[in-house]
């Protein structure tokens, strides 16, 4: 008796997941086709450099959506995933269906090496034009970069707004912020080194504010953990080219510290995703790709991943359209695309380095 | 005297040197396998499995000219020395007051030595800076009383300093278990005639352990090149750079992975460590005449302190809390903490969401598990493998036991990190390797062979200290070379190698930078996740973990100590 009901249990469950797994309104017919063939592969397996925190509801609400499909998510950081991607592929066995990482540069030199699938998502019209090149890598949240400091210990008129008025008051008081002030080791941290030439490209004035920066004598970290485990306890004051979102997080829990988006010009960053080329599971990936840009994946994001919203259909604080009524044309995102591989180049990118160690690095 | 086991009649039976090859060339395959993928890579100038990459020294030109390498190596061979100056004397002196003297405390106290080796080195330094950085609760408690703080956790000088205080148990644990295995009654024959402690001590224990301390100077001054997670948080903010996290630097200097730099500067670091080994040979030819276990029973007995007791129990406080109080009550508080530090009132910040994140989350609970299984199981395999390897070459003074015992110590010398990253190309390489590329058994055996030294020297530090004689003896009343050291050997040194498992759990349970590149739906240790969750920010799941592991580390130990596997006698 007992099994029998389990029985009946598991058909009206299995029936009710099929009225689940309908293809969006407005996808394309064939699309009934990819859900059908991702349930047959059953899983896909994803290489993130995503906290299995913030993406963990994102997990839940796919598997919900396509029951059938489960969601293999190893989270691992930006070199890891990069040399993963590169040596897995080279030794021919399995690997992961899609990539995630907020490591651009990196991204795009796989998508550029010949590592992703060609494909068009259905949710390509409502993404802005500079977060999809090629239809292989795709920018996929919005997390605009930004000054964080320490609001216990910071008086209000001391928090710089803009990046010109950030190399003012360094210069006007380099001794309050003397070993105070945090930022990313470029030498160490790929974002970080994204970030700085970012600066370089956008700001007129970038050199005087390195050396502004150089002379308050700067502790740089390679995590952003560890930047914002320091400015939350007062060991550092104020620190720049912090993940928004990170910050963003941290604020919720440590009401000591204080985020502010630069007036002048604010970066946006984005997570890049592309499925593998030799993805096993390619359909289930489709689908994952597809969720993540559709607006029920990004309203996750927005809401509880807390990355930011790259559709303007998305409201919120933390989304494209909910900055854009804050900050306007203040906003720069770093264009996905080719232009990312400039300092990937050894010879440009030591020199890099070695020009911002002279001007802004503690050791010179 | 001794005469070699190997010269007797029937000295090699034919399945006993089979047996012997066996374990020689396995151990060398899973050695050197790694070893020279390391050192073919640091010979390219791209990643070995590019098509593009061709041979030539670029590497190396481009290390040596980079003035950022010999910073590194100078601050290596700094942090070294002082590692090694201040770890061996006083874990020495530890060893000798734990188990010769009526210090007061003993059974308490032991396991308390050995905790600075159960905690991550990561966790350790964070700690640190949570507890005694410029505004750590440390800090700003003393600087209330005295008005200042005179040190800087963030100098060279302090990294020595912890680095060498937490190297203390390593050789503290080297010198008690040779100096558990020697009667005293030489020790009572020189008090006898009247020496003192101290002379006792310095001329008559201090030659007697002699061997031991060797190896533990230069194993301690080996894990000097090797420091990594105290040199990148302690060491970061300052720029001092040691030579593994310059490695760590080169991974994303040039933008994309730079497999080459890194192998190269593994290969420099291998390169130091080779006379090293040498000098160690010579320094041990005369093994033998340190034998002091012999077929006469010689009973141990507690020399009498005096009123030096209580300066000594002081000292080993005073040590304690620098290396275990400090750093761990900084962790548990800052587990139980939404945030901290200057102007922050603890009592109204305080939470258990930390722990509750952890233990919602399937991830970190497999890692959690993945860590134990590791530790308690993984540990009494590569024990029994350490074993093997050890009689392999015990009492056999030929040519394969100098390889052996050459081999042994190499991996050691290979930052983790690049070690961890050395075995995932070999699972991934060689083809009936990948599928166990995603089980523990690869992690399992990265850390087996990463802690090759560690492990074969505590159990051959026991093997040493049986008096050939007694094998002898068996051998003479007829029994295969086989069955004496399964009936008088192995017996002899049991409490060496339950102390060994032992070691080695906690080596397993506190090992972070090897597991990092293995990492894989599976294959979690609590070390690997702590290094990927301080990399993306999670300092508060850092803290909840390491103090999880640290509970972890601690109840294995009380089970360990409850089933009556002593630390001493």
């Amino acid at each position: 008796m007992k099994s029998m009901r389990l029985a009946l249990a598991l058909c009206a469950s299995a029936s009710l997941s099929v009225a689940h797994a309908q293809a969006p309104a407005d996808y394309p017919a064939d699309y009934a086709a990819v859900i059908a063939a991702a349930r047959q592969e059953g899983k896909v397996r994803i290489y993130a450099a995503t906290d299995t925190a913030a993406a963990s509801p994102l997990i839940k609400d796919f598997e919900a959506l396509y029951p059938g499909v489960k969601v293999e998510y190893s989270d691992m950081n930006t070199t890891e995933l990069y040399n993963r991607v590169i040596s897995e592929k080279a030794a021919g066995g399995t690997s992961g269906d899609v990539f995630w990482s907020s490591s651009m540069d990196l991204q795009i030199k796989l998508v550029n090496d010949g590592f992703a699938l060609t494909y068009k998502s259905p949710e390509v019209a409502k993404l802005p034009e500079w977060a999809v090149w090629r239809n292989e890598g795709y920018g996929t949240t919005y997390e605009p970069i930004v000054f964080i400091y320490n609001k216990r210990l910071l008086k209000p008129e001391e928090v710089p707004q803009s990046h010109a008025e950030l190399a003012k008051m360094l210069a006007a008081n380099p001794e309050r912020f003397k070993g105070k002030l945090t930022s990313y080791d470029i030498e160490k941290s790929g974002v970080g080194f994204l970030l700085i030439t970012q600066d370089a490209k956008l700001n007129p004035a970038f050199w005087d504010l390195a050396k502004a920066i150089g002379a308050a004598s700067p502790r740089f970290q390679s995590s952003s953990g560890t930047m914002m485990e320091r400015i939350g306890s007062g060991e550092n004051l104020l620190g720049f080219n912090i993940i928004g979102s990170y910050a963003l997080l941290r604020a919720k829990k440590d009401p000591g510290i204080g985020i502010v988006m630069p007036k002048d010009y604010t970066l946006v960053m984005s997570r890049i995703m592309f499925i593998a080329k030799t993805a096993q599971n390619s359909n289930a990936a489709k689908l994952w790709l597809d969720y993540i840009l559709s607006k029920r994946g990004q309203t996750i994001i927005a809401n509880q991943s807390e990355l930011g919203s790259i559709r303007a259909d998305v409201e919120g604080d933390l989304t494209a359209h909910g900055l854009a009524k804050a900050l306007g044309s203040a906003l720069k995102p770093i264009q996905v695309g080719p232009g990312l591989l400039t300092y990937l180049d050894q010879a440009k990118r030591l020199e890099f380095i070695k020009q911002w160690q002279q001007t802004a690095a503690l050791r010179k | 005297m001794s005469t070699y086991a190997a010269r007797l009649p029937g000295g090699g039976s034919p399945s006993r040197q089979w047996s012997r090859g066996l374990v020689i060339s396995v151990t060398a395959l899973v050695v050197l396998a790694p070893l020279l993928l390391i050192l073919y890579q640091s010979l390219l100038d791209a990643p070995f499995f590019d098509p593009a990459a061709s041979a030539g020294v670029g590497a190396y030109r481009f290390i040596f000219d980079d003035p950022d390498f010999w910073s590194a190596a100078k601050n290596s061979c700094f942090i070294a020395v002082g590692m090694a100056v201040i770890a061996v004397p006083l874990g020495a002196a530890l060893a000798f007051l734990m188990v010769r003297t009526d210090l007061p405390g003993q059974r308490w106290l032991e396991p308390m030595l050995l905790i600075p080796v159960f905690v991550s080195p990561m966790v350790l330094s964070f700690g640190y800076v949570v507890a005694a950085g410029p505004v750590g609760f440390y800090s700003v408690w003393f600087g209330d009383l005295f008005g200042g703080v005179p040190w800087n956790v963030y100098s060279l000088t302090s990294i020595a300093a912890i680095a060498g205080l937490t190297h203390v148990p390593h050789v503290y644990l080297y010198a008690s278990a040779a100096l558990k295995n020697l009667g005293s009654d030489v020790e009572e024959a020189a008090r006898m005639s009247g020496a003192s402690a101290l002379r006792v001590a310095l001329d008559v224990s201090l030659p007697m352990v002699m061997p031991a301390l060797l190896y533990s100077a230069v194993l301690v001054f080996f894990l000097g090149f090797e420091i990594f997670g105290l040199a990148l948080v302690l060491g970061d903010p300052e720029g001092h750079l040691v030579l593994a996290t310059y490695l760590y630097k080169l991974t994303n200097k040039l933008g994309t992975p730079s497999y080459h730099l890194m192998a190269a500067v593994a290969v420099c670091i291998i390169a130091v460590t080779v006379p090293l080994v040498m000098l160690q040979r010579h320094l041990m030819k005369n093994a033998a005449k340190y034998v002091s276990v012999k077929g006469k029973a010689g009973r141990q007995r507690p020399l009498p302190l005096g009123a030096w007791r209580w300066l000594a129990a002081a000292l080993i406080a005073g040590w304690l809390f620098l290396t275990v109080v400090v750093p761990l009550s900084g962790i548990a508080l800052r587990s139980v903490v939404n945030y901290w530090g200057e102007g922050v009132v603890l009592a109204d910040v305080l939470t258990l969401d930390h722990f509750r994140t952890v233990f919602g989350q399937p991830t970190l609970m497999r890692g959690i598990w993945n860590t134990v299984l590791i530790g308690v199981i993984g540990g009494g395999l590569a024990v029994a493998c350490y074993t093997a390897i050890a009689f392999a070459t015990h009492r056999q003074p030929d040519g394969w036991s100098r390889f052996v015992d050459y081999l042994v110590l190499v991996p050691r010398a290979v930052p983790g990190l690049l070690a961890g990253l050395a075995f995932l190309w070999v699972f991934l390489f060689i083809p009936f390797l990948s599928p166990l590329r995603s089980t523990i058994f690869a992690v399992w055996l990265a850390y087996t062979v990463v802690w090759l030294a560690y492990g074969l020297r505590l159990v051959s530090s026991s093997l040493l200290q049986v008096g050939a004689e007694l094998e002898e003896a068996a051998r003479s009343a007829g029994a295969s070379r086989a069955r004496a050291s399964r009936d008088v050997t192995l017996p002899l040194i049991r409490h060496g190698l339950l102390a060994s498992w032992l070691l080695v759990f906690m080596i397993f349970e506190r090992e972070y930078s090897t597991a990092v590149y293995l990492l894989n739906p599976g294959t979690e240790v609590i070390g690997s996740l702590l290094v990927s969750l301080w990399a993306t920010g999670g300092a508060d799941m850092v803290a909840a973990l390491s103090v999880i592991n640290v509970v972890l580390v601690g109840i294995g130990l009380g089970v360990a100590l409850r089933f009556g596997v002593k630390l001493h006698d």
